[in-house]
């Protein structure tokens, strides 16, 4: 008898337990579930789906794709806002750009001189508030089809961020650069949430679901 | 052993429903609380277990967001879970040791006298057996009881324990060797052996 025989003929002393001594386990697991945000809501989602019926198959569509974990739901929360700081940037862009001088100087950190300004006022209006426009488009179609469980939307969202990481080594002036690693770091947290295993494993069965689906 | 491995097979898609649907969550304890209990009270004591049991599927419950689907059976994520429990209550294993050395258990009269032997080798190499437990570090002893007693593989291990499968190895070569020294050479062994070879 070798010491790992040994030590099982040792361990099968010890009988499992019987179903009443789990209980008290049982119960305080039972308390937990209940306190749960999610618990109990599972029989309404029927109700909520049965309005967008699929074409072809007659199933709901909702009901086809996995639930978001709440990994990927901190990415969507993290993703609006980022449209928040993004509108907030916006703002003060819009504030400033009153004075083309001042923003130029506060906002973005150039040294130009009047006549340059004068000259190039009608196109730095227009970018500061397309630019906005844009990445404010960007994080709500990130989020919302990242919720949805596009994979491509969560790939495309890391590519963003590389680019926001590029385009932060470009900045300047110090509100600038406060607002950009603001938003820079609310893409990296998103990011994060989007590439940990239970966000992973959400984006492939959403994958496996609208293969399933295709006729 | 082989039943429980193939309940445990779509413990993925019950923790994955479960983020939707927390009551699921129920099933994984119904497949496993049983084991588990029974891993904690071999290392920290029936009393101790009660309450370790309940905070292990609290804890898997807490963070089954977290959990990587990949992996279909749960059972190394709990058995990492209450390994890390018992981590926190070192003086109640260690209690558990001492009680264990301290009892001196009678063999059963009847039965097989291969089996009888065997019971009469283990019981008398219990005392000796705990302290060689009790002596080992923390690390090694976590390895060699999840092999031993769970019959965990090398890989579940690694899973469970969060270390590469060369460290389960490294530790469990070194955990058993040391059990090794103390068990050589005991009036136990050469007990078993008399009987042995009476046959």
């Amino acid at each position: 008898m070798n010491d790992m025989e040994l030590l099982r003929e040792l361990a099968q002393e010890t009988p499992l337990p019987a179903p009443a001594e789990l209980d008290p386990a049982r119960a305080r697991l039972a308390a937990a579930i209940a306190a749960d945000p999610a618990a109990g809501r599972f029989t309404a989602v029927p109700e909520v789906t049965m309005h967008q019926p699929y074409p072809s198959g007659g199933q709901p569509v909702e009901s086809l794709r996995p639930p978001a974990p709440a990994p990927v739901l901190s990415a969507v929360k993290l993703m609006y806002g980022g449209v928040v700081g993004t509108v907030m940037q916006l703002i003060i862009a819009l504030a400033f750009i009153g004075d083309i001088k001042a923003y130029h100087l506060a906002v973005l950190g150039h040294h130009l001189t009047t006549a340059q300004l004068s000259h190039l006022r009608p196109l730095i209006i227009t970018l500061v508030i397309v630019v906005g426009l844009v990445v404010i488009a960007l994080w709500l179609s990130m989020a919302r089809a990242v919720g949805q469980g596009r994979n491509w939307a969560r790939i495309l969202s890391t590519v963003l961020f590389g680019l926001a990481t590029l385009e932060l080594i470009g900045n300047h002036g110090v509100a600038q650069v406060l607002w950009a690693m603001l938003t820079w770091l609310t893409g990296l947290a998103a990011v994060w949430q989007l590439w940990r295993p239970a966000s992973s494993a959400f984006f492939r069965r959403c994958r496996q679901a609208a293969l399933t689906r295709r006729p | 052993m082989r039943r429980r491995r193939a309940a445990a097979a779509d413990d993925a898609a019950v923790i994955e429903s479960s983020w939707r649907e927390p009551e699921r969550f129920a099933v994984l304890f119904d497949r496993h609380a049983p084991h588990i209990y029974r891993y904690l009270a071999r290392r920290a004591g029936r009393q101790v277990a009660d309450d370790l049991v309940a905070e292990t599927f609290l804890a898997a419950f807490a963070k089954r967001d977290r959990y990587d689907l990949r992996h279909a059976d749960a059972r190394p994520w709990l058995y990492g879970i209450a390994t890390n429990l018992v981590g926190q209550h070192r003086r109640d294993e260690a209690r558990q040791y001492r009680i264990s050395q301290a009892a001196v258990a009678e063999p059963e009269a009847a039965g097989h006298a291969e089996r009888v032997a065997a019971d009469v080798t283990a019981r008398a190499m219990r005392p000796l057996l705990d302290a060689a437990l009790a002596a080992l570090p923390a690390g090694d002893r976590d390895v060699l009881l999840l092999i031993a007693w769970e019959q965990l593989t090398y890989q579940e291990v690694s899973r469970a324990l969060a270390i590469p499968v060369g460290t389960v190895r490294s530790r469990l070569h070194r955990a058993r060797t040391k059990t090794r020294q103390v068990l050589a050479g005991t009036d136990a062994a050469a007990t078993y052996e008399e009987i042995t070879t009476n046959e």
